[in-house]
C-alpha cells in the first residue's frame, strides 16, 4: 500500500487542467448540493426531523469530491495502468459481495453495501473500473482489436460478468450503461462493425427476453407505455416526473417553491432533474443540458489531444460515462424512457456516485494536461518508435529524475 | 491523441465523431421533449398538478365544536387514529414469484390486528395502490396492534412495511340523543349529513383550500409559511341559542306524551318572544347521533320545520289578530254561532260546543270554528290572506337548518273562494311548520313583533375569535300593541275555567294560549281522516311580559286526541321547567324562612311539609280499606298506582266499572283507593300524572 502511494506520489507538476471543465464540474457540484437540499428538504424534515440532513451530507461528500477531483487530477494517468487490474478486482468483489447477500437493501434493490458506517454503491465504481479496464486492454491489444476472440470476447465477458453483477441487484440502468460504455469503446477502438451489430443483436434479444420474462420489468414497461392508466400504481413515478417537469413551464416556480417533492419518490436521487424541471423551468433544463454538452465536448476535446491513446481512451470512455448517464437520467425522468435507477452525475444526492464521478473527472482533468513527446507509442512496444518510447518512459516518471522531467514539460508548454 | 493524421487516428476520430453524433441526437431528443412537455403543455400539466395536490387532501382539519347558549358542548371531534396502507411501500424488494406468498401472509397478520376480512385486505395489497384506506377510526387496542406489526423493534425482519396511521376527526355527541335531528351527524368521510352538520358543513369543517399543497403523497400535513398551527385550519365553533336545560325538558316532555299516547311524532319549539331565540326546538322520534347507522331517516327530522300541517284551531289566534288590526272586529263585541251549524255555500260548518252569542275571548275559549269563520269572511278571503302571510306562514322563516317547509296558504294557487276563507279561519286547507307557528304565538307575546328566529348566536373561529354574531333583528310589525296586550287577554281565559286548555294552566302563572284537535287529510282518499289527528298548543307565558313562547305539536296520537288534553301538559310541563330555568318565581310564592326550618327538631320533614303545602298535595299514603268479603255485584279495586292510562282503564272495564280518566302519565291516585270495595258500573275516578 506505501508502495502505491508513494509510487503515485511521485508525480510533479504537468501543465495546468482544462480549465473550462473544471470550472463547469466545480460549479455543477455547488448547483448539485443546492438543488439536494431544495428537493430533499421534505423528506428529511418527515423522516429525520432534521431539514438539512440531507444536505449536511451532501455537502461532505461534494467536498470529499472537490479533493478528489483535485488529488486524482494530480495523479498522472499512466500510473493508473498498474492499478487497472486491482481496481477491477476489487470492484468484482464487492459487487458479489452485494449481490450474495451483504447487500444494503434500498429503493427496491440491493445496491448497497454496508462498510462500517457508510454504504458504498460498488455499481457506480464499477463503471469507471470498467473503462479504466477497457482503455487499458484496447490500447494494449491495438490492431488485434479487428480480432473476435483477442479483440471482443475478453472484453464482452468480463463486461457481461459486471452486467450481470449489476442485472442481479437489480440494477437494470447500471448494465445498460457499462453496455452502452463497452460497444462504444470496442467501436472507437476499431472493432469489426459486424462483430459488433451481431454482439449487439444478441444483446438486444437478450435485454428484450429480460424484460419480458421479468415480471416486474415487463408491469414497468407496460406500465410506462399506459401511462395515464397507471399513474397510481406502477407509472406513479414517471408520471409525477412527467407532472413536475411540465408545471415548471419556461421559466419555473423558482428555487425551493417546487412542490411536486410532496409527490415524486427518489425525488433527491434519481429524479433530481424533474425537480430541477420545476423549479427552474425549461430555461434550467436547457441550461443543464448545455453544462452536460460542454463537459462531454470538453472532454472529447481533451480525448482528441490526448498524448496516447490510452488516454484518449480513458478520456473519451469517461466523457461518454457522463454524457449518456446524464441523457439517460433525463429520459427517465422525462418518460422518454422506463424507469431505471441512473443518478445524474454531480447533481443526485449519493456518496458513491459523487465521489466516484469525481474521481473519474480527476482522471479526465488528468489527461487534459498538456503532456510533452510525441504519442501513439506505447511503452510495451519498443519497436514501433523506440526514441518516442524513451521520452514517454521518462516522460512518465519512469526512469528520469524530477528535475529534468519539469524543465521538460516547461519547454513543452511554451 | 497526438497521431491523428495517420490513417489509424483518421478512423478512431471518425468513429469518435459517430458517437458524439449519437449522443448529440439524444440530447437533441431531450430538449425537444422538455419543450414539448414545459412550454407547450407545461400549464396542463401545472393545472393536473394543482388538482392533484387539492384532490388528495383526504384527511380535513379539525371540526368545529357546537355549543349550547351556556357553552355545554353538544357536538365535539376528537382524533382517532386511522390505519391506510401503501401496498407499493409493503411490496418493495419482494421478488415477484414471492409476492402472492407475502401478499397472502401480510394480510392474514393486518386482519387478525384490526379484525377484517383477510380476503379484503389482501385484495387491497395486491392493487398495489400507493394509497388505500384499511380501517378508519380505529381503537386503542388496535393502533397498538398496527404499531407492533410495523415496527422494527418488536417485528424484527417480519415486520409490515407500508401501514400509515394517522389521526382522523371522529365526531362525538356527549348528549347522545339530545338535540340529534337538530344537530346531524357526519359521515365517515368528514361531511356533515344532516342538521346543523350539514347546514353548516363549510364553516364546522375548516378551510380546506388554504391548504394546497401542504399535503404530501401519504397525507402527512405539513406547514408552509404562514401557517404556524392547526388551529388556523380547524373549523369555526358554533354557539346554538339552544338551552340544553330546556331541550332537554321538552324531549322528555315530548317522548312520554308521544309514547303516552302512541303517537307517530311530535314537536316541541321553545322562543323567547323578545329576542327571537330558539331555546329549544324538539322533535319525536330521535336518534343518537352517534350511531346514526342504526336510525330510520324519518327520525332524524327536525319536525318542527321539515312538516308542515294543517293547524285547524291555534290558527284562530292569527284570524282574530287579523280581525282586529283590521277592525273587522270589537274587542268587546259579541258574534253569534249559530248553535254550531253554519252553511257557507255548498259546505255546513260545524262546532264541537254549540253556542249562541259569544264575546270574542269565548270564541277562542272554546274554540268556535263557525265564529271564526265569521271573522274570516267579514274580513274577506285576500286581506286574511295577506295578514297570515304577514305573521309569517306560507314561506321559511330560514333558520340555518336543511329541509325546511314553506307550508302553503293557497294550495290551489290561486285567491281563496268563500268556503276556502272559511276554512283558512280555523286552519283547514292551509298548511304550516310549527316553528312558524311559534314564531307566530312570539310575535303576539312580545307585543306584535314578529322576530326573526335566532338558532345560531355566534360563530367563533378555534381561537375564540367571533367570526359574526346574531343579533334579535324584527321582521316587522304585524298587529299593534294594543291588539296583542287584548289578544293575550282573550288567551288567559283559554286555560282557565271552561277553556279547552286548562291542562295547560300553571300555579301561579297566566297562561295564555290556545289548543287544536286538526284533523289530518288522508293521502288515500283527500278527505279529512276520521282517526288520524294533530293535536296541538301554542302559548306563552307569563302571559303579561312572557318569558318564553311554546308551540306543541303531536302528531297522530291514538289514546287520546285532543290538544288539550295531549299537548296542553306537554306545555305546562316545559313551561315549568323553562321559567324555572329563567329563574322566576310564581305569583303568590310564600317565603319561607329557612332559619326557622333548620331549627326545627326534623328539619327534613318540616321542609317536606312547606313543601307539600305549598304544591297543594295531598298525604302520600293512600286510605286502604279494609279487606273483607265482597258482596256480588261488587268488585275490590286492586292498587294500580303506577300503571300506565290503558292498563288501567282496561282493567278497570274488565272488573265492570266505569274508569273516569283525569290526566295522563302515569297513576297517581284512584278514588276510591286501592282495596275499595264498589258496585258494578259505579264509576272510578282515575287520576294520571306525567312520570318525571
Amino acid at each position: 500500500m506505501n508502495r502505491v502511494v508513494n509510487y503515485l506520489r511521485t508525480t510533479t507538476r504537468l501543465g495546468g487542467v482544462d480549465p473550462v471543465l473544471a470550472a463547469v464540474v466545480v460549479a455543477l457540484i455547488g448547483f448539485g448540493v443546492v438543488m439536494v437540499y431544495s428537493a430533499s428538504v421534505i423528506e428529511a424534515t418527515v423522516v429525520f426531523r432534521d431539514p438539512q440532513y440531507f444536505l449536511k451530507r451532501q455537502g461532505v461528500y461534494a467536498a470529499l469530491g472537490l479533493v478528489a477531483i483535485i488529488v486524482v487530477s494530480r495523479i498522472d494517468y499512466h500510473k493508473l495502468r498498474p492499478l487497472t487490474y486491482p481496481v477491477l478486482g476489487v470492484v468484482f468483489a464487492l459487487m458479489v459481495l452485494s449481490v450474495i447477500g451483504f447487500g444494503h437493501t434500498g429503493g427496491g434493490a440491493a445496491r448497497w453495501l454496508r462498510l462500517g458506517p457508510v454504504h458504498v454503491q460498488p455499481s457506480e465504481a464499477a463503471k469507471l473500473a470498467l473503462v479504466l479496464w477497457l482503455a487499458y486492454s484496447l490500447e494494449k491489444k491495438r490492431e488485434r482489436v479487428k480480432s473476435f476472440s483477442v479483440g471482443m470476447l475478453p472484453h464482452l465477458l468480463t463486461a457481461g460478468a459486471l452486467m450481470m453483477l449489476c442485472l442481479k441487484q437489480p440494477d437494470f440502468g447500471g448494465a445498460v450503461v457499462l453496455l452502452f460504455l463497452t460497444f462504444t469503446l470496442l467501436f472507437v477502438a476499431g472493432a469489426r462493425l459486424g462483430y459488433l451489430l451481431g454482439v449487439a443483436m444478441v444483446g438486444v434479444g437478450a435485454s428484450v427476453w429480460l424484460v419480458r420474462f421479468t415480471n416486474y420489468r415487463w408491469e414497468r414497461m407496460l406500465a410506462w407505455f399506459n401511462m395515464e392508466e397507471h399513474r397510481q400504481d406502477l407509472a406513479y413515478q414517471p408520471f409525477q416526473s412527467v407532472m413536475s417537469f411540465g408545471s415548471g413551464e419556461i421559466w419555473g416556480l423558482g428555487l425551493g417553491k417546487g412542490l411536486q417533492v410532496l409527490y415524486l419518490p427518489e425525488a433527491h436521487t434519481d429524479f433530481i432533474s424533474a425537480i430541477i424541471g420545476e423549479e427552474l423551468g425549461f430555461v434550467g433544463v436547457l441550461c443543464l443540458a448545455a453544462v452536460y454538452l460542454v463537459i462531454v465536448a470538453r472532454g472529447v476535446r481533451i480525448a482528441l489531444a490526448a498524448q496516447d491513446d490510452y488516454g484518449s481512451y480513458i478520456a473519451f470512455g469517461i466523457s461518454v460515462l457522463f454524457g449518456c448517464q446524464a441523457l439517460i437520467n433525463m429520459a427517465v425522468a422525462m418518460a422518454i424512457l422506463p424507469t431505471k435507477g441512473l443518478t445524474l452525475p454531480f447533481i443526485s444526492y449519493g456518496g458513491s456516485s459523487l465521489l466516484v464521478n469525481a474521481a473519474a473527472m480527476g482522471v479526465l482533468l488528468n489527461v487534459s494536461r498538456p503532456r510533452l513527446g510525441p504519442a501513439n507509442s506505447r511503452v510495451d512496444d519498443p519497436g514501433a518508435c523506440p526514441e518516442a518510447s524513451a521520452t514517454l518512459m521518462s516522460e512518465a516518471g519512469f526512469s528520469a529524475p524530477d528535475g529534468d522531467r519539469a524543465r521538460r514539460v516547461k519547454e513543452a508548454v511554451a | 491523441m497526438r497521431s491523428l493524421d495517420t490513417p489509424r487516428g483518421r478512423w478512431i476520430r471518425l468513429r469518435m465523431g459517430v458517437v458524439c453524433g449519437l449522443l448529440a441526437f439524444g440530447l437533441g431528443i431531450i430538449v425537444s421533449s422538455g419543450w414539448q412537455l414545459m412550454g407547450r403543455e407545461g400549464e396542463q400539466w401545472r393545472e393536473l398538478a394543482e388538482k392533484q395536490r387539492q384532490r388528495r387532501l383526504h384527511v380535513t382539519p379539525k371540526r368545529g365544536t357546537i355549543y349550547d347558549r351556556n357553552g355545554s358542548a353538544l357536538a365535539v371531534s376528537v382524533e382517532a387514529p386511522s390505519v391506510s396502507l401503501d401496498a407499493v411501500e409493503l411490496l418493495r424488494g419482494v421478488s415477484p414469484q414471492k409476492v402472492p406468498v407475502v401478499a397472502r401472509d401480510a394480510a392474514n397478520r393486518i386482519a387478525a390486528a384490526l379484525q377484517l376480512s383477510p380476503a379484503e385486505v389482501e385484495r387491497k395489497i395486491l392493487a398495489k395502490r400507493r394509497f388505500a384506506w384499511l380501517k378508519r377510526r380505529i381503537t386503542a387496542a388496535e393502533a397498538e396492534a398496527i404499531r407492533k406489526l410495523s415496527s422494527k423493534k418488536e417485528a424484527g425482519e417480519e415486520r409490515v412495511r407500508g401501514l400509515v396511521v394517522e389521526g382522523e376527526g371522529k365526531r362525538y355527541y356527549p348528549r347522545r340523543e339530545l338535540s340529534g335531528p337538530l344537530l346531524g351527524f357526519v359521515a365517515p368521510d368528514g361531511e356533515g349529513k344532516d342538521g346543523f352538520e350539514l347546514s353548516m358543513n363549510r364553516e364546522l369543517k375548516g378551510h380546506v383550500e388554504q391548504l394546497r399543497g401542504l399535503r404530501d403523497r401519504s397525507g402527512r400535513l405539513l406547514f408552509a409559511d404562514g401557517v404556524q398551527d392547526e388551529q388556523v385550519l380547524a373549523g369555526h365553533n358554533l354557539h346554538l341559542s339552544i338551552d340544553q336545560g330546556i331541550q332537554y325538558a321538552a324531549e322528555r316532555e315530548l317522548a312520554h306524551a308521544a309514547r303516552t299516547f302512541e303517537a307517530a311524532g311530535g314537536s316541541v319549539i321553545v322562543v323567547d318572544p323578545y329576542t327571537g331565540e330558539l331555546l329549544a326546538m324538539a322533535s319525536w322520534p330521535g336518534y343518537n347521533p352517534n350511531d346514526y347507522g342504526d336510525s330510520e331517516p324519518e327520525e332524524r327530522r327536525t319536525r318542527g320545520l321539515t312538516d308542515a300541517f294543517e293547524p285547524g284551531s291555534t290558527l284562530k289566534i292569527f284570524t282574530v289578530a287579523a280581525g282586529l288590526a283590521a277592525g273587522a272586529i270589537e274587542p268587546t263585541q259579541k258574534l253569534f254561532c249559530e248553535k254550531g251549524l253554519m252553511a257557507v255555500d255548498n259546505v255546513t260548518i260545524r262546532d264541537t260546543h254549540p253556542a249562541g252569542w259569544l264575546s270574542i275571548s269565548q270564541v277562542l275559549a272554546v274554540s268556535s270554528n263557525i265564529c271564526s269563520a265569521k271573522i274570516g269572511l267579514s274580513m274577506g278571503g285576500n286581506k286574511l290572506y295577506e295578514s297570515l302571510l304577514r305573521f309569517g306562514f306560507g314561506q321559511q322563516t330560514g333558520v340555518p337548518l336543511p329541509g325546511e317547509a314553506s307550508g302553503t296558504l293557497r294550495p290551489r294557487g290561486r285567491p281563496w273562494v268563500q268556503v276556502e276563507t272559511a276554512s283558512a279561519s280555523f286552519g283547514q286547507g292551509i298548511s304550516t311548520t310549527n316553528l312558524q307557528l311559534a314564531m307566530a304565538t312570539a310575535a303576539i307575546a312580545n307585543g306584535g313583533e314578529l322576530m326573526e328566529p335566532i338558532l345560531v348566536r355566534k360563530v367563533t373561529t378555534a381561537t375564540g375569535e367571533v367570526v359574526r354574531e346574531a343579533a334579535p333583528r324584527v321582521r316587522r310589525r304585524v298587529v299593534s300593541k294594543r291588539v296583542a296586550a287584548t289578544l293575550a287577554e282573550m288567551l288567559v281565559a283559554v286555560t282557565e275555567g271552561e277553556g279547552t286548555g286548562t291542562e295547560a294552566a300553571l300555579d301561579g302563572y297566566q297562561v295564555a294560549g290556545k289548543t287544536a284537535t286538526a284533523q289530518k287529510t288522508d293521502p288515500a282518499t283527500g278527505r279529512y281522516s276520521l282517526d288520524r289527528y294533530v293535536a296541538s298548543f301554542l302559548g306563552f307565558v307569563p302571559a303579561k311580559k312572557p318569558v318564553v313562547a311554546i308551540a306543541v305539536m303531536v302528531d297522530e296520537p291514538m289514546v287520546e286526541i285532543a290538544g288539550g288534553a295531549v299537548a296542553a301538559p306537554i306545555f305546562r310541563n316545559v313551561a315549568r321547567m323553562a321559567l324555572k330555568y329563567k329563574g322566576l318565581t310564581p305569583q303568590g310564592t310564600q317565603r319561607v324562612d329557612i332559619a326557622s326550618l333548620a331549627n326545627a327538631p326534623d328539619p327534613a320533614n318540616a321542609a317536606y311539609e312547606v313543601i307539600r303545602q305549598q304544591q297543594g298535595k295531598k298525604p302520600p299514603v293512600q286510605v286502604v280499606s279494609a279487606s273483607g268479603p265482597v258482596g256480588a255485584g261488587s268488585v275490590r279495586l286492586p292498587d294500580m298506582t303506577g300503571w300506565p292510562v290503558r292498563e288501567a282503564v282496561r282493567r278497570s272495564v274488565e272488573l265492570g266499572v266505569t274508569p273516569k280518566v283525569v290526566g295522563t302519565g302515569l297513576l297517581a291516585r284512584q278514588e276510591p283507593g286501592p282495596g275499595g270495595v264498589v258496585r258494578k258500573g259505579a264509576s272510578v275516578v282515575l287520576v294520571f300524572e306525567p312520570a318525571t
